[in-house]
């Protein structure tokens, strides 16, 4: 697996909007937002209205945490000073099992693997796992590899 | 809008040189630039009556500007934005001359955006100590994703699932754009680089390499934009704006990826509308611009703005189809892979000179069109440039374009 994530390099500010996405992971529950007067659900939980029905009376979708690998990257040159000992790792763009909606739409979100670049692919089910920070407020959602599927597809060149 | 086709012109660029690093301000810069473009437009200051800027909160404003050079402005605005913002107020120049607030624009970008604020958030030293991530960065500083590279990494990955492209044709946009930075002295990087050295360059992120990411520098660039009629009096042959369109967005713009396809950019939505107003289709452009921040964006803006079908820019840019004297030259100054990185106005610009066919090459007659057409001396100009396509990119999501015509079209 990746190096460790110095989370002390990493100060997470949740805001109005995002306390309570937080409070979620914390109690190790993977929310979405999702609209009262339509059901469409979205991620990240910055945006306060729903994109479908322009509804401002919005709650929260438990989603199970389970999802597959839509599209991800590796990094290999750090940026952010807390990854610097994660080289290379995985951020992943993951399309959550149980947000599709009847018009086709899914909810991707997105995160960081706890695999290496050789177990990820596009197609791959995977599950997000939580991880303790240095601030007792923040549990920061990671994703993993859960499993196989015929059609994955990894970038090999 | 058809009826504002080729009533404005493009009538003054300059630009400082791309510098690593400046050691000036970018108010400093911005004079240079905006002097520079009154010099070529033959323009005073007093003649410019409107300015308008983009940043990122990291640059000097237009009112600092009008001080500096003694101009009273009847419109004064600077914007907040990156790629794709010099071509949409190019659009809102239009708009405010035709209104009547005011008969001649500057639009200018000053950034030191290698030696200041950079993109994605590192530090001109490296990678950020310790980062505070609020707002939209809970939700991708906190996963270690935050660069562009990082970002559009993740469409480019998903677009080579999806079309069975390799990064073989990312190597073709760089060799393209750096052989056109070989016939430009202004440009960063002059050696001319093959497919084989993009794919034994090191990894950035993958799909990412070295060779596939922008070069970032210290520079200002300014253009000038008046009415025809003001144009025909002024010191070089207008050059006409025909169309375009100026930051369209896809739907779920902003940091959401469950719009159905992450590849399916913002140009996509745009083309028709510019192509309509100018009364053109693809087959009359001579050549184009797209904004080079990576290889990959301009592979996707190719496919985006209609040059070719979905899925199919990996195959339309192989066997050196942008470089000049193939079918579509593409970023004839070198771009930002490769002359150096302004956030996209270096491109009109090079689109300004390539159309007055005054290129500022190595031929000693360049100022007076005089051009040999020979590329191994240092030749860039092209023997054809009538018409040309650019377009600009602020992410996926945000886009703009500018088509534009010498006089010889």
């Amino acid at each position: 697996m990746p190096g460790p994530i110095d989370y002390s390099k990493l100060r997470i500010l949740p805001d109005f909007d995002t306390a309570e996405w937080w409070a979620g992971t914390k109690a190790r529950k993977y929310l979405v937002r999702q609209c009262k007067a339509c059901g469409h659900k979205w991620f990240p939980p910055i945006f306060p209205a729903c994109a479908k029905c322009a509804s401002l009376d919005v709650a929260w979708f438990e989603a199970s945490g389970k999802g597959k690998v839509y599209s991800y990257v590796v990094v290999v040159q750090p940026i952010v000073g807390a990854f610097i000992g994660a080289v290379p790792y995985v951020v992943a763009i993951i399309e959550l099992d149980d947000c599709k909606e009847a018009d086709g739409t899914v909810t991707r979100v997105a995160g960081v693997m706890l695999d290496e670049e050789s177990e990820v692919a596009i197609g791959l089910p995977c599950e997000v796992v939580y991880e303790e920070t240095n601030d007792p407020k923040i549990v920061m959602p990671r994703w993993k590899i859960n499993g196989t599927a015929a059609n994955a597809w990894r970038f090999t060149e | 809008m058809g009826a504002l086709t080729d009533k404005y012109c493009i009538v003054g660029v300059g630009e400082t040189p791309h510098m690593r690093p400046s050691n000036r301000t970018t108010l400093s810069m911005a004079c240079e630039a905006v002097t520079k473009a009154l010099a070529d437009a033959g323009l005073k200051p007093g003649d410019v009556d409107g300015m308008t800027s983009y940043q990122a909160g990291d640059s000097t404003t237009s009112p600092h500007v009008a001080t500096a050079l003694g101009m009273r402005l009847n419109y004064a605005v600077d914007i907040l934005g990156g790629g794709s913002s010099g071509e949409a107020l190019v659009a809102h120049a239009i708009g405010l001359i035709e209104a009547g607030y005011c008969k001649t624009m500057v639009i200018f970008r000053s950034m030191n955006g290698r030696s200041g604020r950079r993109m994605g958030g590192q530090t001109p030293g490296g990678p950020v100590p310790v980062a505070n991530a609020e707002g939209d960065a809970q939700f991708n500083m906190g996963w270690g994703w935050t660069t562009p590279a990082q970002r559009f990494g993740m469409s480019a990955m998903r677009y080579l699932h999806d079309t069975g492209c390799t990064t073989k044709a990312f190597a073709e946009i760089a060799v393209a754009h750096r052989y056109h930075a070989t016939l430009n002295p202004k440009a960063i990087h002059r050696s001319p680089i093959t497919i084989e050295d993009h794919q034994r360059s090191r990894w950035i992120v993958k799909p990412f390499r070295l060779l596939d990411c922008c070069q970032e520098t210290d520079v200002s660039v300014a253009i000038i934009v008046t009415s025809r009629e003001r144009a025909y009096d002024l010191r070089h042959p207008p050059v006409f704006i025909m169309g375009g369109y100026a930051r369209t967005l896809t739907d779920s713009p902003q940091w959401n990826y469950s719009r159905e396809s992450l590849h399916y950019v913002a140009g996509n939505y745009g083309w028709k509308r510019a192509f309509g107003m100018a009364g053109i289709t693809h087959k009359d452009v001579d050549f184009v611009s797209c904004y080079d921040a990576f290889t990959f964006t301009t592979l996707i803006q190719l496919e985006a703005n209609g040059f070719c079908g979905r899925g199919e820019a990996g195959e339309f840019v192989k066997g050196g189809r942008l470089q000049i004297d193939h079918e579509l030259p593409s970023n004839l100054s070198g771009g930002h892979l490769s002359e150096g990185y302004t956030h996209g106005v270096q491109m009109v610009i090079e689109n300004i000179r390539q159309l007055r066919h005054r290129a500022d090459d190595a031929c000693p007659g360049w100022a007076e069109g005089k051009h040999t057409y020979d590329r191994k001396a240092g030749c860039r100009q092209l023997r054809k440039a009538d018409l040309c396509c650019g377009m600009g990119w602020g992410w996926e999501n945000m886009a703009s374009c500018l088509i534009l015509r010498g006089m010889a079209a």
